[in-house]
């Protein structure tokens, strides 16, 4: 752990310590907005690292004067990779990231003062944990920045049976969507396949529910045009607005799921629409 | 003025190749290092590549879509050839600051 | 055609004997000068052939010299000091170069047990013509091992001598100097001050040996080497609108220590401050310290005092202005002098 959130700042969710790995990255020197942290939610299969350091978006909102919170999703870059299914849980994370910024700093918001309260950006699976998150905590999300959103979690039609019986035996995997996710996660040396599987597995246990809870903030969503992953983006903001949230959506030219992340255009729009 | 050249780095993972996603800066630009160059691509993920140094960017190489390979050269930069290759920062030569002033009474004996 | 050679032959088809040089371009010169006038001359290191240096020292030199006198090593010091002594010995007059100061450690064994010693474990039979180019001290914000001040280290070896020049002019003579002397010199390039112009009169090098007065003043010396000689000049004008007039005493050579000239300074002014970048303890302002006591014990007006770097490893990065001795602290030093009641 590095950051603000060091050791003696540890406090467990359910009496367990889930070992992630949270750093809080101050605003470039004689910057500072004063305005409130931003939460970093990386996709699946990826980490702080690769979604937000190698892309340039801790920079990018460091130089806008930004507080950056980032963590690692369990099982993912340099956080724990705990042997109990509940940890995986979007329902338990949401708890330990709930504990992670308080922790790290960030206060409910009051009206008139533009420091407290939190911003969140996720992408992807990012993305669905930040929905879950800012509609079960409203009194402390200001707003939303959901890149590659979806409305249904690819993850939860995951055939974990075939996964499984391929990596066992090399049983050549049926579904599409599943072989393609397995082979992102095989992808990096550095995934533990056990987690991600456990991570799966928890989320098909929790499947994502858009419309059971849905976050009253203003949000962003912003996909690339040749993302398949995010056709279902419109959807999504209709139940959004329908509920009376202000929406905004922004289409990325050319890009894809795997590559919006890095757009200039995709960062620009996120650091003004929370720049308020 | 020297030109340096800076290939397309080991991007880790065992990867050897990358495609062009856009181009942040153009030929004539003067860069600050660390200032975002372009963005890559790999077969694993998207990354933005960092100036490894200040200069003024005289040439890029490869178009959007294109792909280059590890070693391959990405910009050319040219520095004033004083500061070519250095490591560190060249010192200014700043006017003296002081807040100490001296007081003594000098006895000359 | 890069700026330091052109005006290396700028001044010599003008035939000019003074010109204005950054240390880079007066040793670079120096350089080109030893290398034509000396055939046995050969100048080694790592980047110091086809780049022409880190810090372009070396710049132009294999194109014109050939890469048998001029050329790059690998990336070992240890191998760049035990070719030097094999050199020597087979009658060439090596001028290696270590890329920065704390690369010299892995290079300790060659430098202190075979360099060092060698011309008096073989009688005289095997002298060590080297003069070892070392780009040291700090001042360019650059990462660990390249702003350590190493010249205790050396100075305290028997058979090396140990010289840092603190401008152009001097660089250039002081080059020249040591690469034609016939014992081993560790020649401590000031590296901060690499890139500052002065007036380099090519024909007259002065004194070569011993310290050098480069600033007259009446109620205090300080004493200094290196980059912080530039510094202590700016202390000395600022302590002079305090009324206080400050001699500065470049020292040079910092083995052997030219205990003369601290003694005619001191003798004079009463007073001493000795400015260093290394850490305190065991530094060579010890050493400055004692040998100015031993001569002036019954006229000081103060201890010597010493105003160094701190006994820490040398810091990265924005830090090492908290490290090396600025302006304040050595104006500190000069009042803690001038306080100084007996009794």
């Amino acid at each position: 752990m590095s950051g603000r959130h060091t050791e003696e700042h540890i406090h467990t969710v359910e009496g367990t310590d889930p070992h992630l790995f949270v750093e809080v990255h101050e605003p470039a020197e004689g910057t500072d907005a004063g305005l409130r942290p931003v939460l970093l939610l990386h996709g699946f299969s990826s980490s702080t690292k690769l979604n937000w350091g190698d892309t340039g978006w801790i920079s990018t909102l460091k130089s806008a004067g930004r507080r950056v919170i980032t963590v690692d999703l369990p099982g993912h870059g340099k956080s724990g990779s705990p042997e109990d299914l509940d940890s995986y849980s979007p329902s338990r994370i949401r708890a330990d990231l709930l504990q992670v910024v308080a922790d790290a700093g960030a206060r409910p918001l009051r009206s008139g003062d533009p420091a407290s309260g939190l911003d969140v950006i996720g992408y992807s699976l990012g993305s669905r944990l930040a929905w879950e998150f800012g509609a079960t905590q409203p009194e402390l999300v200001h707003r939303l920045v959901l890149g590659g959103p979806n409305k249904e979690d690819p993850l939860a039609s995951f055939d974990l049976a075939a996964a499984q019986r391929y990596l066992a035996d090399g049983t050549p995997i049926e579904d599409e969507s599943t072989a393609g996710l397995l082979k992102m996660a095989q992808l990096l040396p550095s995934n533990d396949l056990f987690a991600l599987l456990s991570l799966i597995e928890a989320i098909k246990g929790e499947p994502f529910d858009p419309a059971e809870a849905v976050p009253h903030m203003p949000m962003l969503l912003v996909a690339g045009d040749q993302d398949e992953r995010s056709a279902t983006m419109p959807e999504l903001a209709s139940i959004a607005a329908h509920a009376g949230g202000m929406v905004e959506q922004l289409l990325v030219p050319g890009r894809n799921h795997s590559n919006a992340v890095t757009s200039r255009m995709f960062k620009d729009a996120a650091v003004a629409f929370l720049g308020v | 003025m020297a030109e340096i050249s800076f290939p397309l780095p080991d991007l880790g993972e065992g990867l050897i190749e990358a495609t062009v996603l856009e181009w942040l800066v153009s030929p004539g630009d003067q860069v600050e290092r660390n200032q975002p160059l372009v963005e890559l691509e790999t077969s694993k993920s998207a990354l933005e590549l960092p100036s490894p140094q200040a200069g003024k960017v005289i040439r890029i190489h490869g178009a959007p879509g294109e792909t280059i390979n590890v070693g391959e050269p990405l910009v050319v930069f040219e520095v004033p050839d004083n500061t070519a290759g250095i490591v560190g920062t060249v010192p200014k030569d700043d006017a003296p600051k002081r807040r100490v002033r001296l007081s003594a009474v000098l006895d000359e004996d | 055609m890069s700026e330091s050679t052109t005006a290396t032959l700028e001044a010599a088809a003008r035939n000019e004997q003074s010109v204005k040089l950054s240390m880079q371009q007066a040793l670079n010169r120096a350089l080109d000068e030893v290398l034509a006038a000396d055939p046995k001359t050969v100048v080694f290191g790592e980047d110091c052939g086809q780049l022409g240096g880190v810090f372009r020292i070396t710049d132009g030199l294999q194109a014109k010299h050939g890469e048998t006198r001029v050329f790059d090593t690998p990336l070992a010091e240890s191998g760049i000091l035990g070719m030097s002594v094999g050199l020597a010995m087979a009658g060439f007059h090596p001028i290696p170069e270590v890329q920065f100061d704390g690369f010299a450690y892995p290079a300790i064994n060659q430098i202190v047990c075979q360099i060092a010693r060698m011309n008096y474990r073989s009688r005289g039979k095997l002298p060590m013509p080297i003069t070892l180019r070392v780009p040291s001290f700090g001042g360019i914000r650059a990462p660990e091992h390249h702003g350590e001040s190493l010249e205790a280290l050396f100075a305290h070896v028997p058979g090396l001598k140990v010289v840092s020049p603190s401008d152009p002019h001097d660089a250039y003579h002081l080059l020249k100097y040591a690469a034609t002397r016939p014992d081993p010199v560790i020649f401590m390039e000031p590296k901060s001050r690499y890139w500052q112009k002065g007036d380099v009169d090519t024909a007259d090098g002065g004194t070569l040996t011993g310290a050098r007065i480069v600033r007259p003043g009446r109620h205090l010396t300080l004493v200094a080497w290196g980059a912080m000689v530039a510094r202590c000049l700016q202390v000395a004008e600022l302590a002079a609108e305090d009324g206080i007039d400050v001699e500065v005493l470049d020292l040079r050579w910092l083995k052997p220590i030219d205990a003369e000239a601290l003694a005619t300074s001191v003798g004079k002014t009463r007073r001493a401050v000795v400015v260093h970048e290394a850490p305190l303890t065991s530094g060579l302002g010890a050493e400055v310290a004692q040998l100015i006591t031993q001569n002036c014990f019954d006229t000081l007006k103060a201890p010597v005092e010493r105003v160094t770097g701190f006994d820490v490893p040398y810091p990265s990065g924005d830090l090492e202005d908290e490290y090396i001795p600025n302006i304040d602290r050595i104006l500190l030093g000069i009042q803690r002098v001038l306080e100084y009641r007996r009794g």
